[in-house]
Formats: structure tokens, sequence, C-alpha cells
């Protein structure tokens, strides 16, 4: 890894420069809300935000996105071909899109994910855990790979970490904004590390928990929280390892169509029906307990498929804490 | 090359089965395509209706025989589409996806082939397939259906049972409503044809574990009772092998929607499976 620092006054400068890039998008406040969208000047950037509705997973696998065209038909696919920058991305974000890499980059590589990763920049920025963050007790906390450039945030500036060659471009190409890394810096940046580390209330006990789930299957645990469930779906359409989608032809004209793809949530009842009406995850049990399941399926090489954003539990109408729900399995066992 | 796409192919017969289910037997459009599409029996395609949509569907015929054949119910809407069409209209394909049967393992051995209703589709594949190689020691089908009018490829069934014997094929036929045609069938082989659930085409059956494989396909209800049958006789759960049905929307494990398991095991029914073995339906919770 290349640590540099940008200090305060060059952020500015430094912003402008990665316009050079592509479009920026990045965190904006909507009254208590945060969300990525396009930022032309800097001051609209909310860089102490806490989370975004949706994580950045709306740049790669789009809530509406479409496929193909069909024309004279025939199918036609759809390009995206615009290169972008993703600036102030959380590190449990960055995982998270290491986790749908698992999935769209796996042999068959999915085309349209796989262009949009590679037009992308990633901007990663050091945050501040709230009441809803659990990432540390994930691991995910930190990112070490998954990005371009990295900044924690110093008293006087930004401590640069540098993660890739398109990252190391950029550094290089605007000298004139960075300088040598100090022992103040590291200081400062050992410091804040260690004021975050404390900073977390809510930690998930990762001990063992693939296997206890799976030998909870019947715990009347699920039961009392799917009645709760109100089956939206919000936590899903949030999540940033959620990835299910639904497929769709439409027509726009009398011999034009589109096939199109969206988000899909397995909270709903549709997602498991087959054509004749067999369902396979016909109740709101079912189907409370399946996205348990997948978001706690271990990976032995990597790990789990949560992140510890919290964004399920803060956009929860019903107030379901995911890691409460996940110890209160874990007591019932015995 | 992007996966999601499809390969045009032309309808070049279509047979009414059942008063359900049609027969489409295709050719891609693309000759060299044509010539080089290969699949192990127990795979499925996306049939993509263009404009309309796409849905996944085992493929029915052998590869050891040309062209490529589909048994389409008319059950939902987009089959009900396909269903109104004619011999020279197009559709899109893609795959073949899936793992499909473990042929190659199995060979030498006894092949015991339990089918219910739809599920003698995708098994006809393997029929056809152990019939044309001869490297199977003995071939058995056992095929329950509603009716005599619901027996899927009747013609073939009943060559099958007149002279299955010669093909190394024992084949059994269990039939639920009872029907004129039915009677005039069992009195013809009062050996093989019986009125009963599939399962009770193993009476009197004997063969040998040690050396036989079970695959079976038909509804979710069938399997418990089936796979019982077969554990009882003291076949290994990783000699039984099922061939299951999820709502794959992707076929290449991207969409989710045929996931299943739990925090442990987690698996893609379109590109884990189709075809699963009973000591993965036990490692592996709600597979069945």
């Amino acid at each position: 890894m290349r640590y540099v620092k940008l200090s305060s006054e060059n952020f500015s400068e430094f912003f402008e420069s990665l316009k050079e890039i592509g479009k920026i998008y990045g965190p904006v406040k909507h009254n208590s809300t945060y969300t990525f969208e396009h930022v032309d000047n800097v001051k609209d950037l909310a860089l102490k935000y806490r989370r975004t509705i949706l994580p950045p997973k709306k740049f790669f696998v789009k809530p509406r996105d479409q496929l193909f065209r069909l024309k004279q038909n025939t199918w036609e696919e759809v390009k995206d071909v615009e290169k972008f920058v993703l600036f102030g991305v959380h590190s449990c974000d960055i995982h998270g899109l290491k986790i749908l890499d698992r999935v769209y980059l796996q042999d068959p590589i999915d085309p349209y994910y796989k262009a949009r990763r590679d037009n992308a920049f990633i901007v990663g920025i050091s945050c501040m855990p709230d009441e809803y963050c659990f990432c540390k007790s994930l691991g995910t906390d930190f990112a070490m790979d998954g990005f371009d450039l990295f900044l924690h945030e110093l008293p006087d500036g930004w401590l640069v970490r540098v993660g890739s060659i398109k990252g190391h471009e950029i550094v290089w190409e605007n000298q004139e904004l960075f300088d040598e890394v100090t022992d103040e810096d590291l200081k400062n940046f050992k410091e804040f590390e260690e004021k975050r580390a404390k900073a977390f209330k809510r930690e998930i006990n990762r001990e063992g928990l693939a296997d206890i789930l799976d030998l909870a299957f019947n715990s009347p645990v699920w039961k009392k929280y799917s009645e709760k469930c109100l089956g939206c779906g919000n936590c899903t359409l949030v999540c940033p390892t959620c990835r299910c989608y639904e497929v769709c032809d439409n027509w726009t004209r009398a011999y034009e169509a589109v096939r199109e793809r969206r988000y899909d949530s397995c909270f709903m009842p549709t997602h498991g029906l087959v054509a004749g009406g067999h369902n396979f995850r016909p109740t709101r049990l079912d189907r409370f307990r399946h996205r348990y399941y997948c978001k706690s399926y271990f990976d032995p090489s990597a790990g789990f498929n949560c992140v510890g954003c919290g964004r399920c539990d803060e956009f929860c109408p019903a107030r379901i804490e995911h890691v409460k729900v996940l110890e209160e399995i874990r007591e019932g066992l015995i | 090359m992007n996966p999601y796409e499809s390969y045009e192919a032309k309808i070049i017969e279509i047979r009414e089965l059942t008063s359900r289910e049609k027969l489409f037997t295709l050719r891609f459009t693309d000759r060299e395509l044509e010539s080089t599409f290969t699949f192990k029996p127990g795979q499925f395609v996306i049939v993509d209706l263009r404009g309309y949509g796409e849905f996944p569907i085992s493929l029915c015929s052998p590869p050891t025989r040309k062209p490529i054949q589909l048994c389409i119910r008319r059950v939902g809407r987009l089959t009900r589409l396909i269903h109104k069409f004619d011999e020279g209209d197009s559709i899109g394909i893609r795959g073949p996806y899936g793992n499909g049967f473990p042929l190659e393992k199995m060979e030498g051995s006894n092949l015991i082939l339990v089918a219910g209703g739809l599920g003698m589709a995708p098994l006809r594949s393997v029929l056809w397939y152990a019939i044309d190689t001869g490297k199977f020691e003995r071939i058995y089908l056992f095929y329950g259906t509603k009716s005599y009018e619901d027996i899927l490829f009747r013609d073939e069934i009943i060559y099958l049972l007149k002279h299955g014997e010669k093909l190394n094929c024992h084949v059994k036929l269990a039939y639920e409503v009872e029907t004129p045609s039915c009677i005039y069938l069992e009195k013809g082989f009062s050996e093989k044809v019986c009125k009963g659930v599939v399962t009770d085409l193993f009476r009197g059956e004997e063969f040998n574990v040690e050396n036989s494989y079970a695959l079976i396909c038909g509804p979710p209800v069938m399997y418990k009772f089936v796979i019982k049958e077969l554990l009882d006789r003291g076949l290994s759960p990783g000699r039984i092998y099922m061939t299951l049905e999820r709502r794959m929307k992707c076929g290449i494990g991207k969409c989710g929607h045929c996931v299943v398991g739990t925090s442990v095991s987690m698996k893609y029914i379109c590109k884990d499976g189709p075809v699963f073995t009973y000591w993965d339906a036990l490692s592996t919770r709600g597979l069945i």
C-alpha cells in the first residue's frame, strides 16, 4: 500500500481533479437521511454521513436495469460506458461490493456488472460508528482492498491509502496536492482508529454462528419475529449484499420491447413461486428465516454475507434488530 | 459474450402429447451451433419468448439424438403463450444449464428411473440415452401417472411395455384414475400395469442395491414416499438422485430465486443442481 497526505486546503482541488475521470457521486444530506447522488460542488458533499439509504450497490446492480432492447425481433445489448467516481464510500460498503463481486464476477461473468465495476473509481472514507453499526465484529470495519483511494480523517486533512494503479495515477498526475505522511499524521491516524474502535456499541457474536443457526431451524424465535415483521422487504432493498432480481419484458412500442431486471426481495410471497402455483417458501416465517440464513451463510474463504452496516435495523419499520434476533436464537438453543 | 443472450431456434415440429402438454422439436438457426450443441441428461435450457419473458425447461430428448426436444406443460403465462406457437415460428434458447445426472459414473449399473407425471420429461432423456448407449446393466422405469390420457410419450411407453425387455429395459406403469383405456392396457400387460401410485410398482421387484442408482423426478410430494421405499430396500443416500424444480430466472446463479439451504450450506438449484443426491437433501435444509 502507498500512503500520502492530502491537506484540508487542497481538498476541493483534489475533488475537482476527479472530475476528469467522470461524474462524481457522493453522499448528500436530505433532512435526516443521506443518499449517494451526483455532486458537482464539493460543498454539497456530506462527508460526515452515517449511512446512505441505498448502498453503493445501486450503481452496479441498478434498481431497474435494462439488459436488452428488442428491435426487428433481435435483441440488442444495452451497454453502460459511462465512467464515474464513487466518492466517500464507507469500509462496510466496500466489503459489500466485494461480496457482490463474488457472485457477479464468478463464471459466467455478468457483463453489465463487470462493465460498471471497471468504469468505477472508488474513493473510500473513514467514519465513526453510530448505534446501529456492528461492522467491527464482522471484520468489515477496515477495507484492505476494493478501493482506488481511501481517505482517513486527520485534524488537518486526510491520510490517503492508495489501493490501485488507477488510484496511483490520480495521485501521480496531481502530485502538487499531496505531501509525504509525517510521524504526526501517523499518530493522529492511530488515535482516530483507536477512538473509533471504542465507539462501537453493538456487536455480533460470530463464534459458531452458522452452525447454531442451522441447528435452530425450528426455534420459536423465528416465529416470534416473523409475526412482528411486516414483510415489506425494506431490509433487502437497503442491504449492500442483497442482490435478488426479477426479469421482465416490457413492450415500449408496437414492435419494440425491453428486457429489464429490477430488485426483487425474498420477503415477497412471489419469490419462491413456480408456475402451477406451488410455492417453496409459502409463509412469512419461511421467508423471514431464509433471509437470516442467507445473510449468515458462512463461506470459509470469505466470511459472512453480512457486513454489519446497520441499514436493515435503521430502516426496518417494525424495529426488528438483526443482531438481537441472532442473539435470541443463540440463547434459545440451549 | 453475454451469457443472458439467447440463440434463435426454429420450431420444426409440435406434437400434442396430452391435453396440456406439447412436445416441441427445435433446430438452431445457426448451423454450427446446431451441430455442436450438446448436453447431459438432466440439464435444462432457458426458453426466451422475445418480448414476453423467459422460462426454464428441462431437455427431454437424449443427447444421443438430434434435434432437441422440450416437453412443455401449459401451466403459466409463458407456457400458455408458447402453446399458441406454430411450426416454423422462432424462439430463443440459452443453455444448457445445471449439472445433469452423472451418468458416466453410473455406467455398468442398474438404473432405476422413478417418474411421476411431468417428471417423465427429464427422465425420458436418461431413458433413451441409456438405451441408445447400452452402457448400463439393466434399466427400470417406474412411471406413475394420473390416467391413460395423461401418459406422456404414450406410444413410446407402450412400445417399451411390449418390447422393452429386448432393450434391457423393464417398464412399469401405475395409474390413479380408472378409465376403460387403462383397464384395457392393464389386461394387455397384467404384470406391468396396475392401478395405484408409483411406489406400488416396486412390489415384487428385486435389485442389487450395491450396483443400482435411483433417479427420481416428479411432484414434490412424491419424493418422500419414493425415497423411503428405496432406503427401506437398502439403497445408499448417495445413490439416490433426484432433479428438483425452483423458480430459476437466470440459470447461472445470479438472480437468487432458486437459493436453498441454511447458514452452513447454501445451494443454487440452477448451477449446483437441479440434480442432487438424497445425501445432499439430508445435509441441505429445504432442498426437498
